[in-house]
């Protein structure tokens, strides 16, 4: 549709503002209904069939209507650890996101505005720490962790998951950074305010949706790793994920108990994404108008 | 990009000296932890990957290893089935990054234009739930939902359509990996996409609609050209992690049916925990990395630096 003002040539055929406006709204709300269906289908039949019994779980045709019990959420409490790793995990996962980005912010900004030797290069390599699969990654730090005594340790486990998402926080901060006028830290130096003054009281504001959203993916990152937990840890520093894999019996699964702990693990994510939501819009705001 | 510009101080005492040592520096105080960890994260795992490709048989012993040559990057294309999951994992790899992107970035510039402040905070935490899943429980929930007998949406099929639904996991196993991967990975491209979109000043887009640009030309020529580092970003970022996709596709299919499935990354499992083959695996993984660095490498340097980098 060209519905440039200025042209006659589709003017009679153009619909009023009214009329459009409503239209776009209607194919606005469809998609993202149609959208929120395919979100939530999967995530509905997960958490029904936590709180199907046992035997009801995947009976066909399904039982749409059903009498909910708490009986596998009790199960799982009961089986002993599965409480203590749920808090290792939020420990670990909650200490390994703030390290992240204390590490990865201020080297993203450094990248952004000063003209660093080989940049595309060092750019690549911190990428690079990605590109090799965590399995073949995991035999060699299974080797250094036994030497340095990092094996089933909760720093251990911190600096795994710190060096999963290291590029990721790098990469997308020096995009924000890129995105955010220089003349900003410009002016404040001008009011006599020093680098780091510049950095932390201008900089890091405007970039606030950049490091909400990379916390958040950083933290989902770090929850829902497996392989590192499986094999650089026994005891001390078990993941709850591990508890999610170890219902995959080699025979069976036990379906209405993992459906109970994978339940239970998106819960933290959305009560943190929940939480963050409010600072994200109000972080987003203040991005904008620092620009204007 | 500017270069360091010294700040002037008076300051002569020694915490004022301690200040601008701090200043003075800031570049690389800012960047010594992260070059401190990547050294750490990136060389060992690379050169000890490279020493197990390159020896006959993993030997607790470094200096008794018998050095093999090329053999086990001959063995992992000859009987390893390392060339065959090249071409699946690129498949996949191909596939499901232009439905993430796609998908992301419209669900982002329509929930960015919802009016009302509370329905738009609804979609945003909702559409990065999928992302919480955590892939085991992904495969997991997919095998219970997809199976032909006991699974709903072969039965919501069958008995509401005139269509006999597939064998999800047996007749298009690749199909079912690239939408389940395409359902748990689409919020990562949203949330990115969102943030960046919500980064574009306000008045440059009410500048666009004043003129009367229709809305896919405000897109074109002004909202994307100004996102475009965030979009260059996302993209490579989820590019290098679909390359190493490996829960889904262990928990769904364990990469069968066959080898129908068997990605890079579960052939290196395999050969390593199944056929007890360290050294072919790590050879696997060092044609990988260099595929995967080399690929970054022409991706940056043909898009990169147009206007996204300087």
């Amino acid at each position: 549709m060209a519905t440039q003002d200025s042209s006659p040539v589709d003017s009679s055929q153009r619909l009023d503002k009214d009329t459009r406006e409503k239209l776009v709204t209607a194919v606005r709300h469809t998609i993202l209904l149609t959208w929120s269906f395919v979100v939530l289908f999967p995530l509905y039949w997960l958490v029904s069939m936590s709180l199907k019994p046992p035997g009801q779980a995947n009976s066909l045709p399904p039982d749409w209507i059903f009498l909910p019990t708490v009986y596998n959420y009790i199960q799982l409490v009961q089986q002993g650890d599965f409480l203590a790793a749920f808090a290792n995990s939020l420990f670990m996962v909650s200490a390994s996101v703030i390290l992240v980005l204390l590490i990865g912010v201020p080297a993203a900004y450094v990248l952004s505005r000063y003209d660093i030797p080989m940049e595309r290069d060092v750019l690549v390599w911190i990428l690079s720490s990605r590109m090799l699969p965590p399995i073949a990654v995991v035999i060699p730090f299974f080797v250094i962790f036994q030497s340095l005594n990092l094996f089933d340790t909760r720093i251990g486990m911190i600096l795994m998951y710190v060096s999963i998402n290291l590029s990721l926080v790098v990469w997308v901060m020096k995009a924000f950074f890129d995105g955010i006028p220089e003349t900003l830290e410009e002016a404040a130096r001008v009011d006599g305010a020093t680098q780091f003054q510049g950095f932390r009281k201008v900089v890091l504001p405007a970039a606030k949706p950049g490091i909400f959203s990379v916390a958040i993916i950083s933290f989902i990152f770090a929850w829902i790793e497996l392989l590192f937990g499986l094999v650089l840890t026994s005891f001390k520093a078990v993941p709850v994920t591990l508890f999610v894999y170890s219902f995959i019996g080699s025979r069976s699964i036990e379906w209405s108990m993992l459906a109970a702990a994978s339940t239970a693990m998106i819960v933290p994510i959305v009560v943190f994404l929940i939480a963050v939501n409010k600072y994200l819009a109000a972080g987003l705001s203040f991005g904008v108008v620092i620009k204007e | 990009m500017s270069t360091p510009t010294k700040t002037e101080t008076t300051n002569d005492t020694a915490l004022g000296s301690l200040r601008d040592v701090w200043n003075d520096y800031l570049p690389y105080w800012f960047m010594a932890p992260m070059v401190l960890v990547m050294v750490m994260i990136t060389f060992f795992p690379g050169a000890y990957d490279l020493y197990l490709a390159l020896i006959e048989e993993a030997t607790l012993n470094v200096f008794q290893a018998d050095f093999a040559g090329l053999a086990n990057f001959r063995t992992a294309f000859t009987r390893g089935g390392a060339f065959h999951s090249f071409v699946v994992t690129i498949t996949v790899v191909v596939s499901a990054l232009f439905l993430e992107t796609l998908l992301g970035f419209v669900l982002a510039a329509l929930v960015a234009g919802v009016e009302s402040e509370r329905t738009k905070s609804f979609y945003r935490v909702l559409f990065i739930v999928p992302m919480a899943v955590a892939p085991v429980s992904m495969a997991t929930i997919g095998r219970i939902m997809l199976n032909s007998e006991i699974g709903v949406i072969p039965f919501v099929i069958n008995t509401m359509t005139p269509f006999a639904a597939p064998n999800f996991l047996s007749d298009i196993p690749l199909l079912t990996v690239i939408l389940l991967d395409t359902w748990n990975w689409t919020p990562f491209m949203f949330i990115i996409f969102y943030a960046g979109l919500s980064s574009v000043p306000d008045t440059l887009v009410e500048a666009s609609r004043v003129d009367g640009a229709p809305l896919w030309r405000r897109y074109v020529h002004v909202i994307i050209p100004y996102m475009k580092p965030v979009v260059f970003v996302a993209t490579l970022i989820r590019l290098i992690d679909l390359f190493r996709t490996f829960g889904v596709v262990y928990g769904l299919t364990q990469g069968g049916p066959g080898t129908a499935t068997q990605l890079v990354s579960i052939n290196i499992y395999e050969q390593m925990f199944i056929n007890n083959q360290i050294t072919v695996a790590a050879a696997i993984a060092i044609v990988y990395l260099v595929v995967v660095v080399a690929l970054c490498n022409i991706i940056i340097a043909k898009v990169g630096f147009e206007g996204v980098w300087d």
